[in-house]
Formats: structure tokens, sequence, C-alpha cells
């Protein structure tokens, strides 16, 4: 592993943010607007449901931003060289896949501690929702886990891009969101139908928004929920390498790699 | 010493064979050239040599090692520049040098940067993007990145295409110094075939996927046998066509007193004296032997 090459692509992620205003609307401005949104929301529902209704859409929408940001760092950090056709200058380099990837989980946990704490202090300076009250300990658990899930979503979808070139790139925005409403981000799990109840509780953030909602009223640490969702994040995890280094071998059987720029 | 030797290479997409069997080895300082149409399997070649596409079958060694067993090592060493490959665009030259120096792992790379920039006359666009540069500035670009690690085999894919003549003679220029200088090996593409004749030493030529001829330029050359031969003379020109043909050369009259004769390099100088000796006076001669564009076109239509 070479400081010097997973700095190179820390830069590279660096210089294209630099120039790229569609980077700094992705990660900083539509999260600031989402948090916005559904900050009044929040007080909207104080009204009806209680200040507790509220606080589990501020604090789903929160920590969502973390899968969000660090998912969106990885699949589109690579999409930006298919599109200029640079992929092959990176992968005929000696970086290793190895530190491909530790430099966007890098990149997007940079990303993401900026944006969480940003759209954190938002949310107490305007709608008075102390996230830290959650308990630090649970809070960085929290994150641990769901920067876990992104970077394995991440490489899976990576693994398609370098599969099917750029034909697919919307993968890299939409697909989360295809899959947000089974992880009751913002509501119980409970209240989805049994059928996809099962289906939620194949992903490890399920246990975390369910948790995340529980320690509003008792900040003590979520054992139970987060040792679950950890357990689900390795095999996640692992079967996401597994799947990007097949994803990735094929294509380079296929010839599609080479192509993915021409 | 080989610093590259390639065995059995070949490469199937669906049923059409890209790289058929084909096998060759490059020697330390040795500038290779590798010529043919397109969809020979030049491209295919190349990618199999970079590691971005797997062979079906066959070895590729680069120093005395595995190239696939011995990856991240191997691609230190070696580069590739391209007209047709391009860097990041949104980000300035600067930057993606500097990325690139990164991940080559080049120490005091500033300099270099600066070295390679002014040589090759893109100073002045350090800080623009990539995006904005014109073909040939980016196709200097990329030849800078692929001097960077300084690398000992450098693959170069047509690398003067949309330059100038001036900016191609300065890269080629640039090329002889390095294989004089540091003894780089050079697998080289293009289609231009004068600069093929300057810089190979020797060349593979690929049709349908097979290597099916190698040689240095010179005896590539001599393969073909016709030489034209273009004779201005004052006298008659029936006398001329007359002990042509008993010669049994084919010749064909452009002008009245104009002749261009299709003939064997060696039987030159018997066919001027033949002609002087008919009375009549040869006042202008040219002798066009075969280039390597003829041998190529050759091999291409005979394939």
């Amino acid at each position: 592993m070479s400081i010097k090459r997973i700095k190179a692509i820390l830069l590279h992620e660096a210089f294209v943010m630099r120039h790229s205003f569609e980077v700094i609307n992705d990660i900083v401005i539509y999260p600031l607007l989402q948090i916005v949104i559904f900050g009044f929301l929040t007080i909207y529902l104080f009204g009806f449901s209680g200040k507790l209704v509220g606080s589990y859409v501020l604090i789903g929408t929160l920590l969502w931003q973390i899968i969000s940001i660090t998912q969106y760092s990885i699949s589109v950090g690579c999409l930006w060289d298919v599109w200029s056709r640079n992929l092959t200058n990176i992968f005929i380099s000696p970086i290793s896949t190895a530190e491909y990837f530790v430099s966007y989980m890098i990149s997007g946990i940079i990303k993401s501690i900026f944006m969480f704490c940003l759209a954190g202090y938002l949310s107490f300076r305007i709608f008075h929702f102390n996230i830290l009250n959650i308990g630090i300990v649970n809070l960085l658990l929290f994150f641990a886990n769901l920067a876990i899930f992104a970077f394995a979503f991440g490489i899976i979808i990576l693994g398609l891009i370098f599969r099917f070139g750029s034909r697919i790139s919307a993968f890299a925005w939409a697909m989360i969101g295809i899959v947000q409403p089974l992880m009751a981000v913002i509501y119980p799990v409970n209240i989805l139908p049994k059928p996809l109840q099962a289906v939620a509780h194949i992903f490890p953030p399920t246990y975390i928004f369910e948790a995340a909602r529980n320690s509003i009223s008792d900040p003590s640490v979520q054992w139970s929920y987060i040792l679950k969702a950890l357990s689900l994040n390795l095999v996640f995890f692992l079967l996401a390498i597994i799947f990007f280094n097949y994803m990735f071998d094929l294509s380079k059987k296929l010839g599609q790699f080479a192509r993915l720029e021409g | 010493m080989d610093v590259l030797a390639v065995k059995g290479l070949t490469k199937k997409f669906g049923q059409f064979k890209a790289v058929n069997n084909i096998s060759f080895s490059v020697k330390e300082g040795e500038i290779l050239g590798l010529l043919g149409p397109n969809g020979a399997g030049k491209t295919t070649t190349i990618q199999m040599l970079l590691g971005i596409t797997i062979p079906d079958k066959g070895k590729i060694n680069y120093f005395g090692k595995n190239f696939f067993e011995s990856k991240q090592e191997t691609l230190s060493k070696i580069n590739f520049a391209s007209a047709f490959n391009n860097l990041q665009g949104r980000t300035t030259v600067w930057e993606n040098l500097v990325v690139s120096a990164n991940l080559y792992q080049v120490e005091d790379y500033r300099e270099k940067i600066f070295r390679l920039v002014a040589y090759f006359e893109v100073a002045d666009l350090l800080h623009t993007r990539y995006f904005d540069l014109s073909s040939g500035e980016k196709t200097r670009v990329n030849i800078i990145k692929s001097l960077l690690n300084d690398p000992r085999i450098l693959l170069m894919d047509e690398p003067t295409a949309s330059l100038d003549p001036d900016v191609a003679d300065k890269t080629l220029s640039f090329i002889e110094k390095l294989k004089k200088d540091r003894k780089v090996t050079i697998l080289y593409t293009s289609h231009d075939m004068r600069e093929v004749e300057r810089i190979c030493d020797r060349i593979i030529f690929l049709s349908h996927g097979k290597i099916v001829a190698e040689d240095t330029p010179l005896n590539l050359t001599k393969r073909i046998e016709m030489t034209i031969l273009r004779m201005v003379f004052d006298g008659r020109k029936e006398s001329v066509a007359k002990y042509l043909s008993e010669q049994k050369q084919s010749f064909e009259f452009v002008k009245d007193d104009t002749i261009v004769v299709k003939t064997k390099e060696k039987i030159i100088p018997d066919l001027i004296f033949g002609i002087k000796n008919l009375g009549v006076w040869v006042t202008d001669i040219e002798i066009e032997k075969p280039t390597l564009e003829d041998v190529f076109l050759q091999i291409s239509r005979s394939q």
C-alpha cells in the first residue's frame, strides 16, 4: 500500500472537485437543502405527532447523508475519469485496486465528516436539534457502520460501471435511492409490510436507523443493533469486494474495460 | 537481454480472433515498430501488454518476470502514450501531471515537469484545463505524462498523430535521444511509414491478428525488388521501346520523351548504357526505391 499513490488519487479528487460545480452541488448544496426541507417538515410534525416523531425524521435525514455522500464519492469519482477517457491512465499506473478503493474511502469519509458536521450544526441552529444528544459513542458507531455500508454499495456500483460502462452511470446516483425506502430511514421498520420488513433486515443501515431512533430517548450505546449491523456490514463488504473483482476481471476478459472510454 | 517477451498471445472476442497466437521479443534499447492495417490487432496487443485486457492464451514477460504475477512492479517501470488517450479534462495540465507523478511515485517531480513542458513547448499551458487544449497540445501533454517515471519500456500508440511537423520531429528526436542516452525500449505504432523507418530498429507487421512479417526496415524494403526508373531522353522513342521490349522490361511512356520502367535495382546501369548505345541521349534519370509504405501496402493487400 503506497501512501503516495493514495495521495495521488486524493489530489485527483480534490482537483476535479475544485473545477466541478456539479460535485459541490451534489455533496454540499443538495444535502443541505434536504436538511432544511426535512427540518421544516419536522417543525410541522411537532404540531401533530409530538417532538419525537419530528426528531425521527431529522435524525434519519442527517444520518442518511453519510451513506449518500460516501457512496457518491466512490461511484461518481470513477465516472469523472470514464467521461474524460482518463481511467486507462489510472489503471496502467502501478496503483492497486486496494489503493484505489482506500483513496476513495478516505475521500468519502472526509467529505461525509465535513458535511455531517455542517448539516448537524445547521439543524442545531435552525431546528434546535442536537445530534450529539444521542451519545458520542453511538454517533461514532453509527457513522462507522453507515460508512462501511456506503463503501460496499459504492464498490458494487463501481463493479457494474467497470463491467457495463458509462451507459449505466445513472446507477451511481439513483441506485441507493431505490433501496432507501427499504432501510427505514425516517420511519420505524415495523410500519413496512411484513415481506418488506424481511428484506429491510438484510440491510445493515436498517438496524442503525432503528438504533438512532431509540437513542433519541435512550442515549446509552445500542450494542444489540450496532453489532447486528456490523456483522451484516462485514458480509456485505466482503461480497462487494468479491463482486467487484469478478466484474473487473470479466470486463478485462471481454475487452470492455479498455473500451469503457472508447 | 529481452526486456519484453511475448509468447503465443491470443485474444478472441466472440468468434473474432483479434490477436492470433503471436510471439515476439524486444531487446533493451530497441525500438520495435508494430504495424498493420486497421483491425490488425495492434491496439488489442497493446491493451494486453498494459494489463487492461486479459489474454485468452499466451505469456507476457517483462524483465524476465511474468507480467500478471508482477504487475505492480512492472507497471512502475513502463508507461504509455497515445494520441487517442486523454487525461482528466476538467483539471489543468499541471494538476494532471502532479497526479501522474504521484501515481508513479516520482521524486522531485516539479523540476522534471518544468523541464519536459519546456522541451515540448507547453510551459505556457500548465494552468490551462486539459479539456481546453488543442489535440496537438493534448498529445504533447500525454507524451510528457508517459515520460514522468523515466520508463524502461515505453508503449507508444501513434504518439505523433495530430502533431505539426515541427513538434512531431522534436518528439522523434526526443525518442531517439531516450534510446541513445538511457537505452529505453520502445514499442511503437504509427501509420506514418517515414517516421517508422527513421526510428524503428525492427518492425513487426500484423494482419488479421497474426504476425505476417518481421525484420529491419531495410530488409523489409529489400523484399520488394521492383524499383521505378524514370528517364528523360533525347532520341527516337521507337528505338527505346524496342530495346526495352527485347530486355523484357515493363515500361510506359508518360510523355514522348519520358519513360517509366519498373525493373530490378541491380540492372538499372545496364539499361541506361543499353539505351545510350542506341544513340539515344539520356538527359535525366530518377530512381524511386521501394519504401516501407510499399511494403505495408503489399502486405496489407496480399492478406
